[in-house]
């Protein structure tokens, strides 16, 4: 898909007007962004920024207090109010989301880890399950593992598997929290590379990340957050290289200059 | 001059000790301080009819004499360790001839029966087909049961002989209609008649009250026998008889013929270690049923009370976190004895008369009460487990979709399950000792047997095989956790 192509296809994500208090503290004001169909977005921003709860709430992990949200073409959120129960399922089942902290069942082998969801949620015969785990696992270089258990595998690995067992819902989208935070910097790469093969696929993906020079490789558009709203946002290169804001500068300066 | 302070103070030390050694012998006299009129608890002090003899005796023999309350079950231990000197408490000889050195015998008791005033039953013969309690360890249980003086002609003929662990619980069973009568000794009968009960006119068995001694200790039972008869022939006795027996003089010491002493327990060592062994292994077939229904119905309630204390809903929480508090706050052993005789006492219910398909209330009492307190207690410990989950694991189970329900079936419960292991085997290990608190509904379980062949043998080693019927039981129980702790070590 060219960049054009992007351009003129539908939103799988709209965000606009979304606010967020937690007891007092406005963690998020009226954030507004789109994201198309096969786009890479990443955010960035401080730490404290409100970039993670925005991911939260456009996952539906996290209640917003106003605004409006529509996650696959379903409408989640209008002016504040949420839907009703069965639209807020079918939202969910349009979003597929990979921790910081990995979440795996330990309770359930690698290959269970990925297939349970579809078979007592999606209803898929286990079968089929199974052969399609198999697949996304070998695309993963994991079909060795499919019987280890979580604790048995790298970090690098657990990820891995984090973000099969994501996939195998088919969501239209899919967010990232940080994927590689709590990763040693030589399993990182690994992780990397499996997301970067996704855009490739041209799976929508929303990034919230640190690691800039992946940000710039992968991402078509960069959002940068800080105390709760939209400060800059443009195309990856852009933003990196020639932020207009006084904020992203310094942001970007700092990062760089680590 | 600091010298003759000194001195002064030396001598005194000195005589003052000499002198209070003559006078520090002590009397010891172990009592059940629940059978008046020989011996109770009475605006906090001990009194009796027996203690008054004793503090007498003690009196003109210038003994200090010391009342110590003993559990009657480990009247033995107590006196062959020395903790008591004498058991002096409407103590039957017969039956106990050879166990201990007897005083003459000084009254005369009767066995007798109690009903209620308004009960059909008149005669001893009209006890048959019907529930009859005794308390535990005294000679008119011995009396009817299997080999007893009245087992042919009455015990046999009973539909059950209930053996409750005090008269209180006995007078309880039979107030409540648990029980159609009590066969119990006259003296404490007649201070319970004022509840609404009458006794039957034909008594059960004439027994003979003595004074025990520790085995050959001859010197004391003569010097304290001595007394009592000097006290007999200047009418002193007979006073404080009057107290007690309204007016009448009940001590008849040298009146009734003493006792032989000469014969040897016949019943060997091997025969009575078979027999010990068998009976409490049907006392250990009941324990372990208690223990069974117990978890069967306890560990799934447990979840539904941990699910109510961690309910959203306020009325809801704060229901099940009082009915926690309580359980654990209160000995298990109240909440039988309030299972089992508090629909009586509170709504009038003799619910405790009755049996659901064959099985006694007073089993169903039991498994009610065990049921609820350990469920208490794997709730606390279900919500424990259930909090120590990391919050990652609900959302990972949310953004995949999984309902609410789905979440806790697949995710969290298989998890749960393996870090409360620890804690519940404890629990677990508790509830197969606390089986024996059973006794307090007269359920005879294994520690219950154990301590009625240890009083009827005068022997510690009933004590000793349930000890190790209890260890094995529990070693068993703990081997099959610790299994499934190693079968659920697949994951971290």
């Amino acid at each position: 898909m060219s960049d054009l192509q992007k351009n003129n296809s539908v939103s799988v994500l709209e965000v606009s007007n979304l606010n967020k208090k937690f007891d007092r503290l406005q963690v998020l004001e009226n954030i507004s962004f789109n994201v198309k169909k096969g786009e890479v977005v990443a955010i960035i921003g401080p730490s404290g920024s409100g970039k993670t709860t925005l991911l939260r709430c456009a996952a539906m992990l996290e209640k917003a207090d106003g605004g409006t949200l529509s996650v696959g073409g379903v409408p989640v959120m209008t002016d504040g109010e949420y839907a009703g129960k069965t639209v807020l399922k079918a939202g969910r089942r349009k979003c597929g989301m990979v921790f910081q902290a990995f979440n795996l069942f330990p309770h359930m082998s690698v290959l269970e880890n990925i297939t349970d969801a579809p078979v007592h949620v999606a209803g898929v015969p286990k079968s089929e399950a199974v052969r399609e785990a198999n697949k996304l696992l070998s695309d993963m270089g994991l079909l060795e593992h499919a019987s280890s258990y979580p604790c048995e595998l790298s970090g690098g690995q657990q990820q891995r598997v984090a973000i099969a067992r994501a996939l195998a819902l088919h969501p239209e989208i899919l967010f990232f929290d940080e994927p590689t935070s709590a990763l040693d910097p030589e399993l990182t790469k690994e992780v990397l590379h499996v997301i970067r093969a996704l855009a490739e696929e041209d799976m929508t993906m929303v990034i919230v990340t640190h690691e800039m020079d992946f940000a710039e490789m992968v991402a078509d558009r960069i959002i940068f957050v800080a105390d709760g709203k939209v400060v800059e946002e443009g195309a990856a290169g852009d933003l990196i290289n020639n932020p207009v804001n006084e904020r992203t500068k310094a942001f970007i300066a700092g990062l760089k200059g680590e | 001059m600091k010298q003759t302070v000194f001195l002064f103070i030396l001598m005194l030390l000195l005589f003052g000790g000499a002198g209070a050694a003559a006078d520090s012998r002590t009397f010891t006299v172990g009592f059940d301080a629940n059978f008046p009129p020989y011996g109770y608890v009475e605006k906090g002090e001990y009194r009796g009819f027996d203690l008054d003899l004793a503090r007498e005796v003690a009196r003109r023999r210038g003994w200090k004499i010391v009342l110590k309350p003993i559990n009657w079950e480990a009247k033995d231990s107590e006196l062959k360790s020395g903790m008591i000197d004498c058991i002096w408490n409407g103590f039957t000889i017969n039956g106990r001839e050879h166990s201990y050195t007897w005083s003459d015998p000084y009254v005369v008791n009767e066995q007798v029966v109690m009903v209620k005033k308004d009960s059909p039953v008149v005669k001893l013969t009209d006890l048959k087909g019907r529930k009859v309690a005794v308390q535990t360890d005294t000679p008119v249980m011995k009396a009817l049961q299997p080999g007893g003086e009245r087992y042919q002609d009455l015990g046999k003929k009973l539909k059950e002989l209930v053996i409750a662990p005090d008269y209180n619980n006995a007078v309880m069973m039979l107030e409540s209609g648990s029980v159609d009568a009590v066969a119990m000794d006259v003296g404490v009968a007649k201070t319970k008649l004022s509840g609404g009960f009458r006794l039957l006119d034909e008594i059960v068995m004439k027994e003979n009250y003595g004074i025990g001694f520790r085995k050959g200790d001859i010197r004391l039972r003569d010097e304290v026998q001595n007394t009592l008869l000097e006290m007999v022939a200047d009418g002193s006795a007979a006073k404080i008889s009057a107290l007690y027996f309204e007016g009448k003089n009940v001590v008849a010491i040298g009146q009734i013929q003493a006792i032989d002493e000469s014969g040897k327990n016949s019943e060997s060592n091997k025969d009575e270690l078979i027999h010990t062994v068998c009976e409490l292994g049907k006392g250990l077939l009941v324990s372990m049923l208690i223990f069974a229904l117990t978890l069967v119905f306890a560990l799934p309630l447990g979840l539904v009370i941990a699910a109510g204390r961690m309910s959203r809903n306020f009325v809801l929480r704060s229901f099940f976190k009082i009915f926690i508090s309580v359980m654990r706050g209160t000995p298990l052993m109240l909440q039988l004895l309030i299972w089992f005789f508090g629909p009586y006492y509170l709504f009038g219910i003799q619910l405790s008369k009755l049996s659901f398909c064959g099985i006694d209330y007073r089993f169903i009492a039991v498994i009610i009460g065990f049921s609820l307190n350990y469920a208490a207690y794997f709730a606390e410990i279900y919500r424990a487990g259930i909090g120590s989950i990391p919050a990652g694991q609900y959302e990972a189970a949310t953004v995949l979709g999984y309902s609410g329900w789905q979440t806790f079936r697949r995710i969290i419960f298989p998890q749960v399950i393996k870090r409360i292991l620890p804690p519940v085997t404890n629990e677990v290990i508790t509830l197969v000792k606390d089986t024996s608190l059973a006794f307090s509904l007269a359920v005879l379980e294994m520690f219950t047997i154990a301590k009625q062949i240890a009083s009827a043998t005068s022997s510690m080693m009933p004590f000793v095989v349930a000890g190790v019927f209890y260890y094995v039981f529990n070693f068993l129980v703990a081997s099959a956790m610790a299994a499934l702790e190693k079968k659920l070590n697949y994951y971290r």
